[in-house]
């Protein structure tokens, strides 16, 4: 199981709910991942606009809403959208994101982490998206955050753990759960980032821009399982010469 | 009196209440928030919350994001 704060979850596919053609394609993907724990955004009201109802086929899973903060570029204004999102959700429950820069994405790790401790201090349950630093997800940790996740490439560029090195040495250090978030692009990195002892991961474009949305989620969730079931199991050491596997007879040196 | 709600300006009576503006305006209260002068209404005040001449009101609303 894994625990996040006061909640358990039997899932570690955290779905991103973002670029699905529809509401319901969405609710049908986060059923086939069997996903406990989805992400949502937060935007200025387009008063002359309609707007497709998300909430309520969510709101008939038995899932947590867990909202982010995007497009905030300080601290401040991830404080503001995080007491918004509060109000707009009746959850306290945070993915604390601040990335200013519009190319790569690459979250802000001072705002963050000055955000994180105020956040924590007024009752939030904090998931920061944040680098794959080390240093960064211990001083996130020491705030109170209640996870970190740690990017294992830029948002939604499908290249997968790029930053593999520093999340063994996050994964190793921390007590709170690493939840690898950005740039798993395939199932088989999901295994990868599930095999080096993350506790879960967050996954949005690979499934929701793939072609059929509904069967990707559900190769990621067996991925996660193997992923997870390989870890548990202990991997064996990679060698740089061969070990037999069979035994060495003597049975062919009498031909 | 007149608000701003958004980037729409309004005539509004004295004394409305958030919730007055927002049933006003039929608009659908699951899944939005309100600031006024960029401080967050919580839903709980709704009720009490008058609005102010030249209130900036802004509603903010959930949708999909990863």
């Amino acid at each position: 199981m894994l625990r996040i704060a006061d909640k358990t979850f039997n899932s570690r596919l955290l779905l991103g709910s973002g670029k699905f053609s529809s509401p319901m394609l969405m609710q049908q993907t986060i059923a086939a991942g069997g996903c406990e724990l989805v992400t949502l955004a937060l935007k200025r009201l387009q008063l002359d606009k309609l707007h497709d109802d998300l909430l309520s086929p969510l709101r008939e899973m038995n899932i947590q809403l867990l909202p982010n903060t995007s497009g905030a570029k300080t601290a401040k204004e991830a404080i503001f959208a995080a007491e918004l999102a509060r109000e707009a959700l009746q959850t306290n429950w945070l993915k604390l994101e601040i990335h200013p820069d519009p190319r790569y994405l690459m979250p802000d790790p001072i705002e963050t982490l000055i955000a994180a401790e105020q956040l924590v201090k007024l009752g939030f349950v904090v998931l920061p998206y944040c680098s794959a630093d080390p240093v960064l997800c211990k001083r996130l940790e020491q705030v109170g955050c209640a996870a970190v996740m740690p990017l294992g490439a830029a948002i939604g560029s499908n290249q997968g753990l790029q930053t593999r090195a520093m999340l063994e040495i996050i994964i190793e250090q921390s007590t709170v759960p690493v939840i690898i978030d950005a740039g798993i692009g395939a199932p088989s990195h999901a295994a990868a980032a599930m095999e080096l002892g993350a506790a879960a991961v967050l996954v949005n474009t690979a499934i929701a821009s793939s072609h059929d949305p509904v069967v990707m989620a559900g190769a990621f969730a067996n991925a996660v399982s193997a992923g997870r079931a390989a870890y548990l199991a202990g991997l064996a050491t990679p060698l740089q010469h061969a070990v037999a596997s069979s035994p060495f007879t003597d049975f062919l040196a009498g031909l | 009196m007149q608000v701003m709600l958004n980037d729409k300006l309004l005539q509004v009576s004295a004394n409305s209440t958030v919730s007055q503006l927002l049933q006003q305006q039929q608009l659908k209260t699951e899944g939005l928030a309100v600031a006024i002068n960029n401080i967050v209404i919580t839903k709980r005040q709704w009720n009490e919350q008058q609005l102010q001449n030249n209130d900036s009101v802004c509603l903010f609303h959930i949708v999909t994001g990863g």
